[in-house]
Formats: C-alpha cells, structure tokens, sequence
C-alpha cells in the first residue's frame, strides 16, 4: 500500500541505561517510570503526536518486553493509525548475518526499509532517554525553510556542563560550521539534544556510506553529523527553550522528579493544549485517610495515604500506612510504606514492600546520596 | 472467553427527581465518586463479566453520556462484533412517534429488532441509578442453577428506607419471589429493593416483549407484577455497597458515604480483579503545594490543593486556592475555589468558579447545589 507521510519519526528506544542500575536491570530505559503516571518514552510518543507526526518507529534491543508491552500497538498516544501508526522495530536476521544494532546510526540504517515504504520528504530522529515537552513541527518548518540537509536542536546547558555534550558551532545565521562531541574545552554551550531532522535523501546516503566505513562507530553524534559537516553539506541548529532534562542517571531521574513540585515548580505536566498521554490504568480516586498529611507532592490514582508524604512523587496505586513517612522520595506503582516504616530520600521501584519499622535512605541526604530500591524488594525492619 | 449474556442498559427512563443533577445531562452521565460517570458501573460490571455486546438506551438530554462513550474504546467495547450499541427514539418516517419511548417496556418494544438479533443466551438488563460493583457471572450462574424465568437482584433494605419514588420492593422464600409491590418506603412485608438487575434468557425477553405488545402492556414492572405469581422468578441477594441514586439528597449522602466508610469504598472500588473504566482524560497526577490540608478525601487527578480539603470528593481539574477551605463537599470537574473562600456541604456542579473569600454553606439533610459553569 503506498502511503506516503511528509515526516515520520525513528525513535531510539534500545538503550540499556546502565547509569540507572536496579531500574534498568530488567526494563529498557524508556520503560523507567517519571512524574507519578509516565515512563520517559511517553514524552517523545506525545511530543509526536503533538506535532502531527503519526508514524513512529520504535526500535528496541535491549530488555524489550516491559516496553513492548506498554507501546503496544500505540494506542494510548493515538498513534494506532490505519496508514502509518507506531512500529516496534527490533534487530532481526537478514539474508547474510544477524546483526544487533551496533549504534544509533546503524540501529537506523538495518531499518531503511521501513523507512522507504512511507517515502518520507523528512526522517526525525529521537531518543527515549529525555524529559522534555517540544513541538517538532517547529523544527521541521525551519527545516524546510533554510533547506538544511540536517537539523540538530540544540538547547543551552550551563557552560561548566558543556563538556558532558555534544556541542555546535553555530554561524550567526545558526548554520553549524562545526561539532564536536563531548570536547574538553567547548566554546560555547549549546549543546545536541539528540534530536536531528534530516532530508531522508541525505539521511540514506549517509547511512549506507557509514555502513561501509569499518573504522564508523556507526553513531549519529560521533559519525554522521561530523561526515556531513566534512563534506560541506548544510547543517542548522535549531535552538529550543523550555525544560529538557536527561535521565540517564539516579540523580538526575530523582531530581528531574522534584522539578514537578514545589511553590512554582519547574516542569508542569497538566497542560491541556500539549497533554503527555500515558497508558490507562483504571485505577479508583487516590484516598487521603484523616491522619494522613502530604504535602508539596504529586500523588496519582489508585494510592491510599494514611501516613506523611512530604516533598514526593508518588506513583499509581502506593498505599502509605498510618505512622509512615515518604520525604523527599520518588515512589514508583503499587508500593507498600508499611506503619511506621521510613522512606527518605530515596527512589523505590514498583511491588515494592517497606515493612513496618524499616527505615530506607538518610533524612535530608543529597542528590548524591540517593537510595535506589529496586522493583519487587522487601525490605525488613 | 466470549460471554453467553448481552447486556442492556437504561438511562434514566422517567427519572426526573434528580433535577438538578440532571438538568443537563442523562442519569447515566451523572459524575459520581471523583472519576466515574453512573453509567461506568453498569459498563465496567458487565465487561469485567466478558459481556462485549452491550445495548444502552437513553431518551433524554444524552448529549453528555454521547461525549462520555466515544467509541467504547475505554471500556474495551470498540468491537468488530458487539461492543456498545446506543438505542434512543428516533422519528419513524411517516407515522408519527412510532419509535417514542419513555418507560423499559416501550424502549424495549421499539429495539425488538436489535433483541432479535442477540446471539447470546441471555440477557442482563439494568438501571443505570443503581451503583454497585458486583460479580455478573455469579448472577448467571444463580440464574442457570435455579431455572428461574428471571433472576431478580435485590439487597435488604434498612427500617429507614425511603426513596422519592416507589420502587420495586419484593418478598421472598428460599430465594423464590412471592410477592412484588411499588413503595416508596420500607414495608416489612416486602424487606427486598429490587436494585434494577434482571438476568433472563434471550428467548424469554422476546416472549415477554410479544406479550406486552399482545396485552398492550408499556410497563416492566406491570409486567413482573402481572405475572409473578404464575412464573419462576428467583432473588439474587447482593450485600456489598449499593448506590441506589434516586434524589439529589441521596446522591449527596451516598457519596459522603464513600469517603467516610471503608467498607462502602471498598466494595464499590477496591477490588482490584474488576476494575471500574471510565472515559480516560489522560490527565495529569494531583498536585498537593506546600501547606496543603487533606484529611478523609477522595481526589482525582489533575487538581491543585493549595488549601484545606476535609471529608470531600473532588473531581478532576479542580483548584484549591491558599486559605481555602472545603469541607464535606463533592466539587465535580473544573471547580476552581479562590482564596479563602469556604465552602460546607456543597455540590458544585461542572466548572464553577467560586470567588476570593465567599463563604457558603450547606448542611447535611440540605446539601447546597451550584449550577454548572456559575460565577460565585
């Protein structure tokens, strides 16, 4: 069936997150739970239907059953499409070897193919490793607008941070005359979000000379961005503002958490013009029991809090007993904080059970400092 | 497993003491226990029973219970085959209000067709006032086991019992109906309320229609009253939390009920095997700020709690301002209390706005109600 789009979407979805120990033991990073009701790969699916982008691919590799099973067939994000709709993409065995993705740009190229079936004018290539809301169909207008071969939005990040990222070096026009993948020196700090909008042309020629090059790491950051550059073709930043966080990390996961809370907090998720769709639960109304005290935090359906929550995110379906304190803690779906267990500073993963009595992390500890329980522990007095 | 019952659902039929809560919207559009509209119970009891073949009748204002259906995909019932069937009148072409209806009876001769179309064995009808979380199959099985003509479901009523308009009040022995009759209040000679639950076979319903064509009759309950006697009607006894919403003020009270009785709330939403699904809003978690107050609440998502929040159900969307206080209150969707506003014993209907430092107050037997979409 021909079924041409204007844009669709590769979503690199295989990462194993190491950084993120326990969470990623059995679970592919974009499965990770955020903000009480999400997983990281809701944002991406959402920001693409936001921007009328129905077509993504998702490629996985690495534990992919957690996350195919919440994709599905794509249709908490509408993007369960009789043309186009969402695609689980995982390696498979070709006529001449069977080949895991080896990078990014190569997890891209074994699936060319698919991406050839909807003839595509543009190819927008995401990650699943980010909290960010973003409307790509901005992106793609100035795309199309400066007739760049490829586009990488690019954000600010502190400049004593630069180091961590791939940096471009941008004309005053925002055309990149160079890049430069995590340098030790930056020269300035805007920084690649992972993001890149290539002309599908540009995208495939690319890609199959990556594949022949066996010194290529077959990555889009280390590889295909610095081989387009050498060859002269036009590369643009595109420059996004507004919250953007990687997290890849227990910290950064634990902090990103706590930037949904507070006085004015940082990132607001209840905007009803650019809704994060996740997948439905039914669970019953969160019960708050009249001992209970939570406050500055974000509790989801299905929870029961008889006890204190203070300074949390609190996942669908956790009961919190009488006498029982959650502080500083970012609880994930159907955890138990037992009568007069403790819970500070710390990230505990779903099923989990803290018994009566049990202390978990250190009161007041820092972001450095966190205590990471992993899914279905038991933790004793 | 595909289920032997089909399922029928009707939507406020002659159903006009609800007024205020009704001036808009269908009974079965009517939001109840923070998240659900009335007829998510019916739906979601049925379809935790296999039953995707689902008929709902409304005759009235179903514009709302429209919106809330969508395709049936919140309840799994966007189906090939079955899922939800939406029965209202509809103008015949040349004759007149040949497809009326106002009462079961009639609505149930107008979908003959439909009901000659039903594969499944059975049928299970119900009312969509009545809110529970029971177990359909259980019914059924009752219902095969005794080989009643109709499997009645009933709960025992207290002394007290009084609802504003007579209800199909039944006596029994050893489960076999020997007696119904219409009252308005507890009669000891009939202790059963008749929850609007009734199991029969498809074959059974289709007789039962022809003969209330035959006999002119346009009334189920005339018709079980009629033939009570010389048929085999069987109770089912349901003793789990039952919502049998027939007054704004037995609507309030049912509902302060949920929030300060565990045992209600549980029966009604806890039981983690059946789920209650209802039209998904994809919204975001709830928000409590720092100096927040609940106690004894239930609260559904995407609401900002700033202020004080007591022995309440509050809806999606609703923002608690700084100083605010509420207090035995059920604030419906979009509700948004200023500052230091204080609120007792209030229904506040949809998107209500209630200004900087009003107070308003209620009581328990006389519930305040705020219209839909008022300034305060």
């Amino acid at each position: 069936m021909y079924c041409k789009k204007e844009c669709i979407a590769m979503l690199l979805a295989g990462g194993q997150g190491s950084r993120l120990y326990d969470l990623t033991k059995k679970i592919a990073k974009p499965a990770v739970s955020f903000g009480g009701k999400y997983k990281i790969i809701d944002f991406p699916l959402s920001n693409c239907i936001n921007s009328g982008i129905d077509t993504v691919g998702v490629l996985t590799q690495y534990q992919p059953f957690a996350l195919n099973e919440y994709v599905s067939n794509g249709q908490p994000w509408d993007l369960d499409r009789i043309r186009g709709g969402l695609y689980v993409l995982p390696p498979y065995q070709g006529n001449k070897n069977s080949d895991w993705y080896k990078g990014t740009a190569n997890a891209i190229y074994q699936n060319i193919n698919f991406i050839k079936q909807y003839d595509p004018d543009y190819v927008l290539i995401l990650s699943g490793d980010h909290i960010y809301r973003m409307d790509y169909s901005k992106m793609l207008e100035q795309h199309k607008a400066t007739g760049a071969a490829c586009t990488v939005a690019t954000i600010t990040v502190p400049m004593e941070e630069a180091f961590r990222f791939g940096i471009c070096n941008t004309n005053p026009d925002g055309s990149i005359y160079e890049f430069e993948e995590k340098p030790k020196n930056p020269k300035n700090n805007q920084a690649s979000m992972g993001i890149y909008i290539f002309t599908t042309k540009t995208l495939i020629e690319y890609l199959e000379n990556d594949e022949e090059d066996e010194n290529s790491s077959n990555d889009f950051g280390k590889n295909i961005i610095p081989n387009l550059l050498g060859n002269g073709e036009k590369l643009y930043s595109y420059r996004f503002e507004g919250y953007w966080k990687d997290v890849g990390t227990i910290s950064s996961l634990w902090e990103a958490n706590m930037d949904l809370i507070g006085e004015d907090p940082i990132l607001t998720l209840a905007d009803q013009d650019f809704r994060i769709y996740s997948k439905n639960t039914a669970r019953p109304p969160q019960y708050i029991g009249k001992d209970a005290v939570v406050e500055n935090s974000l509790i989801s359906e299905g929870c029961r809090i008889y006890g204190t929550v203070i300074n949390s995110v609190v996942s669908g379906g956790v009961i919190v007993e009488e006498g029982a304190i959650v502080k500083d803690s970012v609880v994930m779906e159907d955890v138990v904080v037992k009568k007069g267990a403790a819970v500070y500073t710390a990230i505990v993963d779903s099923d989990t059970v803290v018994e009566s009595g049990a202390v978990v992390g250190k009161e007041n500890a820092g972001k450095d400092e966190i205590a990471l329980i992993a899914s279905g522990s038991v933790i004793k007095a | 497993m595909a289920s032997s019952a089909a399922g029928i659902i009707f939507s406020s039929l002659n159903n006009n003491t609800l007024s205020r809560l009704t001036s808009d919207r269908t009974v079965a559009a009517i939001p109840f226990a923070c998240r659900y509209r009335l007829v998510d119970f019916a739906l979601s009891n049925m379809v935790n029973a296999n039953i995707s073949n689902i008929y709902i009748v409304a005759n009235y204002k179903y514009r709302s219970l429209l919106e809330h259906l969508g395709s049936g995909k919140d309840w799994d019932l966007a189906r090939r085959d079955g899922g939800i069937t939406f029965v209202s009148p509809f103008q015949a072409s040349n004759t007149a209000d040949q497809a009326m209806f106002s009462t079961h009876m009639e609505a149930l001769k107008s979908m003959k067709e439909y009901i000659d179309e039903i594969k499944e064995d059975y049928v299970v009808l119900t009312d969509s006032d009545t809110v529970l979380t029971i177990d359909v199959n259980d019914i059924i099985r009752s219902h095969e086991s005794t080989g009643a003509d109709v499997t009645i479901v009933t709960s025992s009523v207290a002394p007290d019992y009084t609802a504003k308009n007579p209800r199909i009040m039944i006596s029994s022995v050893a489960g076999k109906v020997t007696q119904i009759a219409m009252s308005a209040s507890f009669d000891e000679r009939h202790p059963e309320l008749a929850l609007g639950i009734y199991v029969m076979k498809t074959e059974y319903l289709r007789t039962l229609i022809e003969e209330a064509e035959a006999y002119n009759l346009n009334s189920f309950t005339m018709f079980l009253l009629k033939n009570c006697k010389s048929s085999n009607y069987m109770t089912y006894r349901y003793t789990g939390f039952v919502a049998s919403v027939s007054s704004f003020l037995d609507y309030y009270k049912y509902s302060m009920e949920l929030v300060n009785n565990e045992k209600s709330r549980d029966s009604l939403l806890g039981k983690k095997e059946t789920p209650i699904y209802t039209r998904v809003h994809n919204s975001a978690p709830t928000k409590h700020y720092p100096g927040a107050k609940v106690e004894n609440s239930m609260i559904a998502d995407e609401c900002s709690i700033e202020g004080t929040v007591i022995n309440s159900i509050i809806f999606r969307d609703v923002t608690v301002e700084k100083g605010a206080v509420v207090k035995n209150c059920v604030l419906f969707h979009g509700t948004h209390v200023c500052k230091n506003a204080k609120l007792n014993c209030i229904v506040a209907d949809k998107d209500v706005l209630v200004s900087e430092g009003v107070a308003l107050s209620g009581n328990d037997n006389m519930p305040f109600y705020i219209q839909k979409g008022r300034k305060i």
